[in-house]
Formats: structure tokens, C-alpha cells, sequence
């Protein structure tokens, strides 16, 4: 049987070693284009253009671009509230700007933040919870840890259709609790499908810190109990997530099945933006300040400039890295990730509002 | 002549074979067809419904599934994502409550919060009903959680051709549909009857039946107590009173309008159901006649139904806090003597 151990993958060739030079640069891009969402947003909230909660991402943003740098187009993913992000991240890697590419547009990510009638949903659900069977993105309700069962299924579909895409969730540490989180990787294991289970360990869930919520010194090791491999990635450095999980993709894509990747991070803030106040009463100032010193921009710079990818004065160029959203100014930030995400910020306050008449609409489908 | 009789009996078919055969036969039209359920696939089933299907059409397309009814039915609501339609056994209706969140949040509201991008074509079936010493846990009607949750229907035949015609329609629908069978009804010799295949077999979602015609009162049901009014149908005729009995077949969506045009002649109504009183679907069809049809009735309606209670399992306790034809004839005739 697998251990948790046993699956991490050799030190000699990582999947790290097939990037080029460019992909080291696209997952920087990358980096900071979810920083620069994450801040835009934050900014936009605070002059009351937005409704809803935000769930920031900030600090967290190594897991979703490692995650999704290596997967195919038609591989699957459903994220959680924290991970906004990654709806205009899948299939990033085919150029963000190319708008032949498959996967949602930040015309349509913004739409859906700005519930405008451009979001994939037409704003009927807030926030994270939108998806598109175009760019294998699967619809997420709030309930955490309710999309598993649905990912195995994609994928079991996808095999009997004669394809081999692999899932990967997304999920809180806190939502691993939940009944159906256990019954829908036991059942993704005995099945052998393609599920990759993505822990973003924060250690904390909305108030409740890490120790109050399962019982194990490393979340990984709950593999074992499925049989299925689970390994353990440093959350903050982008490389290290990228080689953990592609290496499950790799386990997945070769019919061996399931795995867990616990990456381990930190929530920068709050659980979400109501709650930044009373996050300061419940986390010790000095975890939070010990959880926030390793920023993931900052060390993929570190890891390019070792690599001899970047100079070290290149690294000091847009020094987004180890500040707050309040310190953080459009020039800490590359100038097309700046423009890309104000041309969808535009685009969606250009948009319509849907009508009223929409909330009564599509309950059933009529063609029966 | 003998073996005429013969032939003729071997025509007529149970309730559980309709279903049955409904499920093969949509299983050969429609290749993108999966069920999924516990032990329906070696086994062929708890009651039999799936007997054989496995051998049939393989086990990637026959799935015997862990004890997990939340991942049954989440699982089936992916598979629907990637094309496929999705048979859903649960093995007692009453087990449903476990799988409750990935009905009413993920897939009901599938179609709606995508903006149509999305039906869910899914038929959660499963064995239903009292009267049959089950106790409390396999005895279940549940049937109001979900007609309280928009994006579902809701169907529950009472005889083997409803059964096999609304279970082809069901299955052909692009909407979840949560399918009740009264598994007392399942192997019941008296309400055999000959079954037509295919198309010819459908009954469409939506339409009520009159089981009888009758001038004095309308009995309004579904599932088991259906046979129940009719007894006491019988019962009112030998006091004099002509009983019209309308079996909705289909709770979500509703057919009011036979029941309507019914009460437009009997001006009397009794509504039953087999589930506990408050926020029962008996209630609803009350509220609405209440509302849209005020105008034809000549006395206050009445409904029959469980008490709001569970459902114990002794036999004299079970029976006295379910409807039975008794109960329905005594409220028929207060409604008729008004
Ligand atoms: C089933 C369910 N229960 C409770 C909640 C409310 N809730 C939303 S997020 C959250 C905390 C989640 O923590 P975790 O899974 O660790 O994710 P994080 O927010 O830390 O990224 C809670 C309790 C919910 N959305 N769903
Ligand atoms: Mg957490």
C-alpha cells in the first residue's frame, strides 16, 4: 500500500524539470495576477462598488497557480471561495490573452464578481460559485466539500466516454471534516479515478484553528486510510505544489487513481472581509505574522534568480511581495497584469444588470 | 380455454416487473444511461427492481456503490455534466435523508444558478410506504422535503402501468426527478395488469388520472392510499354517495386542472396522503383549491393523512396512525353531510 512517504516525488527528476524558462515567467505572471485580483477587489470593496463577502486568496496564491500551471484543457477543476483566482487561471497557460482559449474570461470572472449579466451564471449565485462545462469548471454550491462527489463522477464519465482527464478539487482544511469529503474519495479510490484531492491547509477554518478540526499531525496522512497516495507540498513556494501535484496528475492519468496534496499555507487575513477585525481577537498576532513572512512572489523570485532566470535587480522591479493590500500600489505590479484585470473590472461595469424577471427563470428545464 | 387463461395471466404484470422493464428498456434505447445504487448490480437489488441489469449492461454502467447516498447522488449529478443520465437507487426512500444536501442544493438548482446551462437528467427511485411493519426508518414518505425544493419533480405511481409509463417519462426528462414506489404495492397480485413497451408506454409527468368517476365527491391521492379511496369509494356508494377518486400521479408539477374540473361537478373534496399532517402535500392541494377554486365548493375540504407522527412498527400502533379506507369514508361522509 502507498504511504504518505513513499509518493513524494524523487529529488532527482521533478516535474519542475521539464518547464522552460518562459513557464517560470508565466507562473510569476501568474502569481501576480492573482495578487493583483485579490488586491483590486479589496480596493473595489472598500469604495462599496461590490456586494457580497471576499474571501481573499492573498498569501495563498502558490497553491492555485502550482495547481493549475500543468493541467490540460480538458481536465477539471471546482473551486472554493478562497480561490477566485483560479476561474480565470485554468487554462492560463495557453496565453491569458488569447481569447480563443477555453477557459473563462476575466470579462466573465469579473462579471460574476460584479453580478452583471456577462458572469457564466448570470449572477444568480454569488462569488465562487459559478463554473462552465466549456472550461471544465464545475458549479459549486456553499456547501463545503459538495463538489467532490460530483468531480469522481465527471471523471468516471470521462472514462466511459473514452477520455482520461483528471479533477482536481479544491478544498479548506476545515471543510475535510465533512461526511461527504470521506465518501466520495473512498469511493474515487475504489474505482481507481482520477480525483485529486487539493488541501489548501490555512490552519484555520472561518474561527477554529487547525487542532480543532482533525487530529493528525500532517492532513495527508488521512490518505492512508483510503489507500491511495498523499503527499505534502509547501504552499508557499509555487514549484514545490506544481511538482506534488503533477505527480498526482501523472499517478491519476495512468489509471492508478486518487490522491491527496495537502499544501501547507497561510490565511493572510480574516476568514473573509467581515470578519478582518475579529480575526486580529482569535489569531495571535504573532502566528499571523509568522505565517505571512514566507509571501509566495517572493519566493519564486528567489527560486529565478538561483536558477539564473531573473537578476537580482530584475527581482526588486515590481515589489508586490510582503505587503498588506493597503501598501500595495498598481506600480508594485507588472503593467499587463495591471491592464488585464482593469479591462475586466471595466467590462463588468459596463455590463447590464440581468433583468428581474431572471429570478423566476430557468428553475426546470423545458424541453422535455 | 385453460391455456388461454394461461396466456392471458402471464400477460399481466406486477408493479415491481413494470419498473423493471422500464429501466432495461431505457437502459437499450439510451447508451448514455448509467444507474447507480447499493447492491443493485450483483444482487440485483434489495426488492429485485434491478435483477439482472448488471449481467445486461456490465458494471461500469450497472454500479454497485459504498453505502454513500450524498456521493450517489453527487456523483450521478457529474456524471449528468459530462452527458450521461443517471438512474439513482435508493434502497429504502427513507435513506434519502442522507443524501438530502446533494439533492436540494447541487442538483435541483443545477439548471437555475447556471442559467439553463446545465439539467440535470437524474430519477432518484426508491421503495416507499408504510402499512408494511417497516417501523420508523423504512416506512417513509418523504416526498414534501422535495416538492419544497424548486428544480425537482416529484411522481409517485399507484398501479404497474403508471409505474412503468411515468418511469420511461421520468427517465427521459431532462429535469432531477425524485421517483417514489410503494414497494406494498411492488408484488400485489390484484392490481396486475398488462404492459405496453417503448413509447407506447409512456405516461407523461404532470397529468392526474380519474381512477373512478363518481358525481357526489372528489377524493383526491397518490400512491397507496389511491387504493384506499377506492375502498372507500365502494363504502360511500353503499351510503348512497357517488365518489370520484383522482389519482395526481405526479405531485411536482401538479395537474389542478382535473381536479378543478372534477370539483366543478362533485363541489365536495377529500384530499389524502400517506405522510404525516403538517406541511403534507395534502395540505397544498388544500391550499391551492382553497385559492383557485373557492367558488365550487359546497363544504370545507378535508384531508386524511398520517398523524404527525413517525411510524411505529407494531402492527395495531402502525395502523391506527395511517389512513386507511375507514378513515378516508368517515371524512367523505362528514364532507358529504355538511
Ligand atoms: C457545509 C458548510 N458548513 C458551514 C459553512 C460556513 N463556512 C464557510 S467557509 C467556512 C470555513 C472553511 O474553512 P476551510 O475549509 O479551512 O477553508 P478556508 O476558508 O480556510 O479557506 C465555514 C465554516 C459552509 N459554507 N458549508
Ligand atoms: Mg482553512
Amino acid at each position: 500500500m502507498a504511504t504518505t512517504t513513499e509518493r513524494q516525488p524523487s529529488e532527482k527528476s521533478r516535474p519542475r524539470d521539464l518547464l522552460s524558462p518562459q513557464d517560470y515567467q508565466e507562473m510569476l505572471a501568474q502569481l501576480y495576477l492573482a495578487r493583483y485580483f485579490d488586491v483590486r477587489l479589496i480596493k473595489e470593496k472598500k469604495r462599496g462598488r461590490l456586494r457580497g463577502t471576499l474571501y481573499s486568496s492573498h498569501n495563498q496564491e502558490a497553491v492555485i497557480v502550482g495547481s493549475l500551471f500543468g493541467l490540460r484543457s480538458d481536465d477539471w477543476i471546482s473551486p472554493i471561495h478562497r480561490d477566485m483566482p483560479a476561474f480565470f487561471l485554468k487554462d492560463a497557460r495557453a496565453g491569458w490573452r488569447n481569447k480563443e482559449r477555453i477557459g473563462m474570461s476575466i470579462d466573465e470572472v469579473c462579471g460574476q464578481v460584479w453580478g452583471r449579466a456577462t458572469s457564466p451564471g448570470r449572477a444568480r449565485d454569488n462569488w465562487s460559485h459559478i463554473g462552465s462545462t466549456r472550461a471544465k469548471i464545475i458549479h459549486s454550491t456553499s456547501m463545503l466539500a459538495g463538489t467532490i462527489p460530483a468531480a469522481a463522477g465527471v471523471v468516471y464519465a470521462d472514462r466511459l466516454n473514452g477520455g482520461n482527464s483528471v479533477v482536481l478539487t479544491f478544498n479548506g482544511e476545515g471543510s475535510t471534516a465533512q461526511g461527504v469529503f470521506h465518501e466520495a474519495i473512498n469511493f474515487a479510490a475504489v474505482h481507481k479515478l482520477p480525483v485529486i484531492t487539493i488541501i489548501e491547509n490555512n490552519h484555520w477554518a472561518y474561527g477554529t484553528p487547525t487542532e480543532l478540526e482533525y487530529s493528525l499531525p500532517d492532513f495527508a496522512r488521512r490518505a492512508d486510510g483510503y489507500g491511495i497516495p498523499g503527499l505534502i507540498a509547501d504552499g508557499q513556494d509555487v514549484l514545490d505544489v506544481y511538482d506534488k501535484v503533477m505527480t498526482a496528475v501523472e499517478h491519476a492519468r495512468a489509471g492508478h487513481g486518487p490522491s491527496i496534496v495537502e499544501c501547507k499555507t497561510f490565511r493572510a487575513y480574516g476568514h473573509g472581509d467581515h470578519d478582518d477585525d475579529r480575526a486580529a481577537k482569535y489569531r495571535p498576532a504573532k502566528e499571523v505574522d509568522e505565517g505571512r513572512r514566507r509571501d509566495p512572489i517572493a519566493i519564486m523570485k528567489a527560486n529565478m534568480v538561483k536558477a539564473g532566470l531573473m537578476t537580482k535587480a530584475d527581482a526588486k522591479k515590481y515589489a508586490a511581495e510582503n505587503k498588506g493590500a493597503s501598501e500595495v500600489h498598481d506600480t508594485d505590479f507588472p503593467e499587463d497584469v495591471v491592464a488585464y484585470l482593469t479591462e475586466g473590472v471595466t467590462s463588468a461595469l459596463k455590463a447590464p444588470v440581468p433583468s428581474a424577471e431572471e429570478g423566476a427563470m430557468w428553475v426546470f428545464r423545458e424541453d422535455a | 380455454m385453460a391455456s388461454l387463461m394461461q396466456t392471458d395471466a402471464t400477460i399481466k404484470k406486477n408493479y415491481l416487473t413494470a419498473l423493471k422493464e422500464a429501466i432495461a428498456e431505457e437502459m437499450d434505447r439510451n447508451q448514455h444511461m448509467i444507474c447507480m445504487g447499493e447492491d443493485i448490480g450483483l444482487l440485483g437489488g434489495a426488492f429485485g427492481v434491478t435483477d439482472g441489469l448488471q449481467e445486461k449492461f456490465g458494471t461500469e454502467r450497472v454500479i454497485d456503490m459504498p453505502i454513500s447516498e450524498a456521493c450517489i447522488v453527487g456523483a450521478a449529478c457529474g456524471m449528468a455534466l459530462n452527458g450521461k443520465t443517471v438512474m439513482v437507487e435508493m434502497q429504502f426512500i427513507d435513506f434519502i435523508s442522507c443524501g438530502f444536501d446533494q439533492i436540494v442544493n447541487m442538483t435541483a438548482t443545477y439548471h437555475y444558478r447556471t442559467a439553463g446551462e446545465v439539467a440535470v437528467p437524474m430519477v432518484i427511485r426508491g421503495p416507499a410506504g408504510a402499512y408494511g411493519g417497516g417501523a420508523l426508518y423504512h416506512s417513509q414518505m418523504n416526498e414534501a422535503w422535495f416538492c419544497n425544493s424548486p428544480g425537482l419533480k416529484v411522481v409517485c405511481p399507484s398501479t404497474p402501468r403508471d409505474a412503468k409509463g411515468l418511469m420511461i417519462a421520468a427517465l427521459r426528462d431532462p429535469n432531477p426527478v425524485i421517483f417514489y414506489e410503494i414497494k406494498e404495492l411492488y408484488r400485489k397480485r390484484e392490481i396486475e395488469e398488462e404492459l405496453e413497451s417503448g413509447d407506447e408506454a409512456i405516461v407523461p409527468l404532470g397529468k392526474a388520472s380519474i381512477s373512478r368517476a363518481g358525481e357526489d365527491v372528489t377524493l383526491v391521492s397518490y400512491g397507496q392510499t389511491v387504493w384506499q379511496c377506492l375502498e372507500a369509494a365502494e363504502n360511500l356508494s353503499k351510503e348512497g354517495y357517488s365518489a370520484e377518486v383522482i389519482d395526481i400521479r405526479t405531485l411536482v408539477p401538479l395537474d389542478q386542472e382535473t381536479i378543478i374540473n372534477s370539483l366543478k361537478r362533485t363541489n365536495r373534496l377529500v384530499v389524502v396522503n400517506e405522510a404525516p399532517m403538517t406541511c403534507g402535500f395534502a395540505g397544498e392541494i388544500m391550499a391551492r383549491i382553497s385559492q383557485e377554486a373557492f367558488e365550487y365548493l359546497d363544504a370545507p375540504p378535508m384531508r386524511v393523512t398520517r398523524m404527525d407522527t413517525p411510524v411505529p412498527w407494531v402492527k395495531p400502533l402502525e395502523l391506527h396512525v395511517l389512513p386507511s379506507a375507514d378513515k378516508i369514508t368517515e371524512a367523505a361522509l362528514r364532507v358529504c353531510k355538511f
